[in-house]
């Protein structure tokens, strides 16, 4: 096993940032890590890469459990490479950036000259060796970071967000060169984000997060809401006059995820206002294998996800006036801390 | 106006000349200057880059003592080490008073929480990315303390010559530490303020012209080292 944790918290302050209760990654594979921003990705990432230390838990690496030892810390760390979301070069060269994990571990000038232009050549980047690191643009600032963690040729190459601050030119690039060091060089990959549609293209694994725990699934159309009751109904109030009826026992503040697969979409009628149901409008539409999914401005964006034959059948369009009702059966309540719970 | 000028073109003259007694006031002043300088920032250094990369308890009354002291007079360090080195102080066995190594040590006092602060001030800016990036490439503690410090260097380099441009121009040690013996601990500063009093302008101006030049040049010398390090 590569890595696995049991109880992993980390807490900075007094506000617990990530809690793992259990986790079992497996060597060469490439893991997709999905979840919202501040779900704790990026501090898992830091945690797997051995840059900051659990608050409490126990984390094993190949079955050593790691401790505080700073020297056993540096020797993880040789083996772990992180590239960060917006990486940052030293104020060199590109060769000199490069080759800097080379020469900390000591490698001799003849092998770090091989290995540095090895590298480039794998992100596509050997014509910039010479360049300094303001004359690249955010893309090949990215592929050169890219470069510069597999020249260390690490066991374990951890991404947090990788393409987030790329075009898509870029990222088609970077997703190439993930996938291609995988396969060539046997690299296990932990590879944060929160676009699924990276995931299911690159990952052979999904760990899903939100606020910090591990989730069954990922969630989507995330809002904070306040249950009301009106004439004995709960309503979510999300915001301005959006307010969605629901099945549950709390009233109060919210936080709540509506799965985009339980959304349904109605072509605009007359009198449907009473029914529970949102007007909206088309904004967007992806094809995601056998199902569309679909960005709906209902006074704030709501992601649908239904199938291509219904889609067909609704025959609507991008700019299109509708209606979407969320069922109480796909709105799932995340974070109820401060409601509270009333007796049926 | 033509006090000015004469004294102006005197000045020049001297200085063409290498007048022996303006060579010998200048090596004393860039002698003593280098060499508070180089143990200020022997010492500065280490104190503003451990003070600025550590967290530690006291760390803000460390910031504000050292900012404090920046605002030192050079006489209440002056009268502070006389204190320490005149016969009736605790090192007035050595006899350092009225000698050059009194003026390096008021002036190493002066500057050395300016060379702190500044490094601090420098290292503080220093985005945190890079301290991981190393971290993460396998560098070792010293190995990711050398990249924040390279990282850093134009603003720790900008406070050394903040620091040397501070005791060349300064007076107050110089001449209370140093006594202003002539080819002894005369420095530029001081031999200005005598030439004044004397009424002799000439080699004044010629002192404060090659005071300038100096500091002229170490600042075009700072800004071609920034340039190419940004190029």
């Amino acid at each position: 096993m590569l890595y696995t944790a049991r109880n992993l918290r980390k807490i900075y302050g007094e506000r617990t940032v990530l809690r793992i209760d259990e986790l079992h990654l497996e060597e060469g594979i490439i893991y997709g890590l999905l979840g919202p921003n501040g779900s704790g990705k990026s501090t898992l990432l830091s945690l797997l890469g051995f840059l900051e230390t659990p608050s409490a838990g126990t984390l094993w690496y190949r079955d050593k459990m790691i401790n505080n030892d700073p020297k056993i810390l540096l020797s993880l760390r040789r083996e772990v490479v992180l590239v960060d979301q917006h990486p940052i070069l030293f104020s060199t060269s590109v060769f000199n950036n490069v080759e800097y994990g080379l020469r900390v571990r000591g490698i001799a000038r003849e092998a770090r000259q091989r290995i540095v232009e090895e590298s480039l050549d794998l992100v596509g980047m050997r014509a910039f060796m010479h360049e300094k690191r303001h004359q690249l643009s955010g893309g090949e600032t990215q592929r050169l970071a890219i470069a510069r963690a597999l020249a260390c040729a690490p066991r374990v190459l951890l991404f947090d967000e990788p393409t987030a601050s790329v075009d898509v030119e870029n990222q088609i690039g970077i997703e190439n060169i993930i996938h291609t060091v995988h396969q060539e060089k046997k690299v296990s990959i932990i590879l944060c984000t929160h676009d699924m549609l990276q995931t299911s293209r690159l990952a052979q694994e999904t760990i899903f997060l939100f606020d910090g725990r591990r989730s069954a699934s990922t969630h989507e159309n995330i809002f904070s809401a306040s249950i009301e009751e009106h004439a004995g109904q709960p309503w979510a109030h999300l915001a301005g006059d959006i307010s969605i009826p629901l099945n549950t026992a709390l009233r109060g503040p919210v936080k709540m995820a509506i799965a985009p697969n339980a959304i349904r979409i109605m072509a605009e009628q007359k009198d449907m206002a009473d029914q529970g149901t949102l007007p909206g409008k088309i904004m967007q539409l992806t094809q995601e294998g056998t199902h569309i999914r679909i960005l709906v401005d209902v006074g704030i964006p709501l992601s649908v996800r239904i199938k291509k034959q219904s889609f067909q059948d609704a025959g609507i369009c991008i700019g299109d006036a509708i209606r979407v009702q969320c069922p109480p059966h796909g709105i799932q309540i995340l974070g109820e801390d401060q409601a509270q719970r009333v007796p049926r | 106006m033509s006090f000015f000028t004469d004294s102006f073109f005197s000045a020049l003259t001297l200085m063409r000349d290498l007048d022996p007694e303006l060579v010998t006031i200048v090596g004393v002043s860039l002698k003593v200057s280098f060499s508070s300088t180089l143990l200020a920032a022997g010492l500065g250094i280490p104190l503003g880059f451990a003070v600025g990369i550590k967290d530690f308890a006291g760390k803000r009354g460390v910031v504000t003592l050292l900012n404090t002291l920046l605002a030192l007079p050079t006489v209440v360090i002056a009268l502070f080490v006389y204190s320490f080195i005149s016969r009736r102080g605790i090192l007035g066995a050595l006899d350092l008073l009225y000698t050059p190594q009194a003026i390096i040590i008021g002036q190493f006092l002066l500057i050395l929480p300016v060379v702190a602060t500044f490094t601090l001030s420098a290292i503080s800016r220093i985005d945190a990315r890079y301290r991981r990036t190393a971290m993460t490439l396998g560098a070792t503690r010293f190995q990711t303390a050398l990249v924040i410090l390279r990282e850093a260097r134009f603003g720790i380099m900008a406070a050394v010559v903040a620091a040397f441009g501070r005791v060349i121009s300064e007076i107050g040690i110089s001449m209370m530490l140093g006594g202003n013996a002539r080819g002894f601990t005369r420095t530029m500063t001081t031999a200005m303020a005598l030439e004044y009093d004397k009424g002799e302008f000439v080699l004044a101006v010629a002192l404060g012209m090659v005071l300038m030049s100096i500091s002229l040049f170490i600042n075009v010398i700072l800004n071609v080292i920034q340039g190419k390090g940004n190029a």
